[in-house]
């Protein structure tokens, strides 16, 4: 792109009267139309994406005695989230939520990709029912899972005879299981990611490995995971960012209970439940900074990531 | 209270929220009539709101005998917190589409403060020289009354009759039966609703107050809360817990885990509101046979004590038919025939207090004739959300074994005083 204009911008300068202008006019014609069609999309863009944001700053900045407003209160709902030690526990939740979760999601999906990715009898059965939990909405599966892992009527004790194991009554098995049930609903995700991507990489390259010598395994390492990197790096990101917000799993399955509030819960209760919309706002608003920020190391490191690609391509 | 739950009913929250999102826009229905008459709008959620319900016949009932003043439902969400939710979302834009609240009795205090409410005072003896003390009480907030009482609700202890002879009457003697009888039978205890959520401070509270503890003073200007009762119903708790009293999962359960605990045959004693009654009696399962009701014990074997629940209803300060809507809910609180429908229709106990008399044949209803002059609301005050939440966040872990009781207890007290201030 920069390349073009400059050549373009180049031209005036040495050519005769008639046919810059053209040039122009065509230059102009082309970006500007291009931004003309782009800008509703991005109006609305800005409408639902970014005013929302942009709101629950201001309101964030409000005082608030229930719902009446007190007007403005500076960083005091800030410090209030920041010195309660409710936000600590819930973000630490959150974030062992986020690590074990994605991290167990990966290796997991990675394998179902790796094996659905094999020329077999039954493939399109497979895949098809290892996408099966993905599809079921999420409240329902927390539905589902807190009636397995609850201790009436208690499916997974008296699979495994545990007799009255209390999986969601106690600190640390609540945790445990809310994991559980993430990652037999979002491993199928992260598979579909992983296995759209191993479509992608070309037969040859193995066939070339294999001549010279290659073991499976050294396959796996040096050609299957670099050219993987784009799709898992993609797959990484739709989780992680996923999880941070995560809400309808722990809500459902232990109403917080055990330590195991999430940021969501915590925005949601001070945004509906007892109404302090200045609270809420600066929990959403510390909430969406720190997904911002998680978001924008993925897309840096994708983007180094598309750029080598390209280059290697050319 | 509508029974607060929590799980189980999320499907048909979100499906029912959706719908009243849509319903909620303009030219959703209500508006536009001319002032004092025309149709109204009564917005209440539940089972019993919808088709088929206790409420929808009510309200036709009454556009029969008002054809001018005609009243259909606006249907709310399933649980409680989703319905405030809804109402507050209307409210809030001083939106004239809700004539008629149905509300919560602990959202008393937060509505008339915010302004939302119309006072009826001047209807306030029509109401108070039929309904149940305690109900009219639910719906006072700073000395005015500020709907009409239309349900209430109590505690029931529910027990095994053929295995237990006799029902306690003592906390302490309960947990001595509960535990010989699960260890011989090999079932559990007590369960009740010990998850972490309203249901357990209404829990909660039961213990507190059977052994003489008060949240507040009488007319809610300064806080009352003894610290000693507090730990005392918090250690019987923990201690329950541990020596195998309470029935595994008791701190996961709402009320229909109970139900189920009990209806299972795996409890000898449940907790439960007396909507549960039927449910158990014509479960199919042989407790069916096997049960009864007694009011809940104390920690002094005199008396009984129950938080009461149950819906109240308010007249919108927005309506735009604020003399039709006053009629309304002072008919449906002091009208016989529709009070004792809601007692033979849908097990929702009533607020007038002839009714019982009237029904004293029916077990449940001869029991909460009983046990409702003794039941106790939850404080109505504007800040009853933010207190439950606090309360629960203290005793739970308390109970729980991760939290020490008396701290716990000195936490609540603390910040029921950061609310009066």
């Amino acid at each position: 792109m920069t390349a073009t204009t400059t050549a373009e911008e180049k031209e005036p300068a040495s050519g005769g009267s008639g046919r810059p202008a053209r040039a122009r006019r065509k230059e102009m014609s082309e970006t500007t139309l291009g931004r003309v069609f782009v800008t509703p999309a991005i109006f609305l863009m800005a409408l639902v994406a970014l005013f929302p944001v942009i709101y629950a700053f201001v309101i964030s900045l409000q005082g608030y005695t229930g719902r009446q407003n007190e007007g403005f209160a500076g960083i005091d709902n800030y410090v209030t989230a920041l010195t309660d030690d409710r936000f600590w526990t819930s973000l630490q939740f959150t974030l062992i939520f986020t690590v074990t979760s994605v991290a167990a999601e990966f290796l997991i999906g990675l394998g179902f990709a790796l094996l659905m990715n094999q020329a077999f009898r039954g493939r399109g059965l497979t895949r098809a029912a290892i996408l099966v939990p993905w599809v079921i909405p999420t409240v329902i599966a927390a539905q589902m899972w807190f009636f397995m892992f609850n201790v009436t009527p208690g499916f997974i004790n008296s699979l495994f005879g545990l007799g009255d194991f209390s999986w969601l009554g106690q600190s640390g098995w609540a945790s445990f299981a809310i994991i559980f049930a993430d990652v037999w609903k979002t491993a199928p995700f992260v598979a579909l990611l992983l296995l759209a991507g191993l479509q992608t990489i070309p037969g040859d390259v193995y066939e070339g490995a294999r001549v010279d010598g290659a073991t499976m395994f050294q396959r796996f390492w040096y050609i299957t995971m670099p050219l993987l990197k784009p799709a898992i790096l993609v797959a990484l990101l739709f989780r992680t960012v996923e999880a941070l917000r995560v809400y309808d799993l722990p809500q459902v399955m232990t109403g917080g209970a055990f330590d195991t509030e999430s940021l969501s819960i915590l925005v949601q209760q001070y945004v509906v439940r007892t109404p302090d919309p200045g609270l809420g706002s600066a929990l959403s608003t510390i909430t969406f900074i720190l997904i911002l920020g998680v978001g924008l190391v993925f897309v840096n490191l994708l983007g180094k990531d598309l750029v080598i690609g390209e280059e290697d391509s050319k | 209270m509508s029974r607060p739950t929590r799980r189980g009913r999320w499907m048909a929250a979100g499906a029912v929220s959706l719908l009243a999102v849509t319903a909620c826009t303009p030219g959703g229905g209500g508006d536009g009539e001319g002032e004092g008459g025309g149709e109204m709008v009564w917005a209440i959620g539940g089972s019993e709101a919808q088709p088929g319900g206790v409420h929808q016949k009510v309200a036709k009932l009454w556009s029969e005998e008002n054809p001018d003043n005609p009243i259909t439902i606006e249907i709310l969400p399933d649980e409680a917190d989703a319905q405030r939710e809804q109402q507050a979302l209307e409210l809030q834009a001083e939106g004239s589409n809700f004539d008629v609240l149905g509300m919560d009795v602990i959202w008393t205090g937060e509505y008339s403060v915010n302004g939302w409410l119309e006072s009826l005072e001047d209807v306030r003896a029509d109401i108070e020289e039929v309904s149940l003390p305690g109900a009219v009480e639910s719906a006072i907030w700073d000395g005015e009354l500020w709907a009409a009482p239309f349900n209430t609700n109590a505690g029931f202890l529910y027990y095994r009759t053929d295995l237990v002879d006799k029902p306690p009457t003592t906390w302490e003697e309960m947990c001595e039966m509960a535990i010989e009888i699960g260890e011989q039978e090999d079932i559990g205890g007590y369960i009740g609703q010990g998850a972490r959520y309203e249901g357990f401070v209404v829990n909660w509270l039961e213990l507190y107050w059977s052994g003489g503890g008060e949240l507040f003073n009488e007319d809610q200007s300064e806080v009352a809360f003894d610290v000693d009762i507090a730990t005392q119903a918090t250690e019987f708790l923990a201690e329950a817990k541990e020596s195998g009293c309470l029935a595994p999962g008791f701190n996961t359960a709402l009320e229909d885990e109970a139900r189920n605990v009990f209806q299972s045959g795996d409890a000898v004693f449940m907790r439960n509101w007396p909507s549960f009654y039927s449910v158990v009696k014509d479960g199919g399962t042989p407790v069916a046979e096997n049960f009864d009701v007694a009011p809940l014990p104390t920690f002094t074997g005199e008396g009984t004590i129950s938080a009461a629940g149950g819906f109240n209803l308010a007249v919108s300060a927005f309506s735009d038919n604020i003399e039709g809507a006053k009629e309304f809910v002072v008919w449906a609180a002091t009208n016989e025939e529709v009070q004792t429908m809601l007692a033979t229709e849908a097990s929702l106990p009533p607020t007038m207090e002839s009714v019982y008399e009237k029904l004293s044949d029916d077990p449940v209803m001869a029991l909460l004739g009983e046990v409702l002059p003794d039941a106790k609301p939850r404080p109505p005050a504007p800040q009853w959300n933010e207190i439950s939440v606090e309360m629960q966040r203290a005793l739970f872990p308390a109970y729980n074994g991760e939290g020490d009781p008396a701290e716990a207890s000195q936490s609540v007290l603390e910040f029921l005083e950061s609310t009066v201030e």
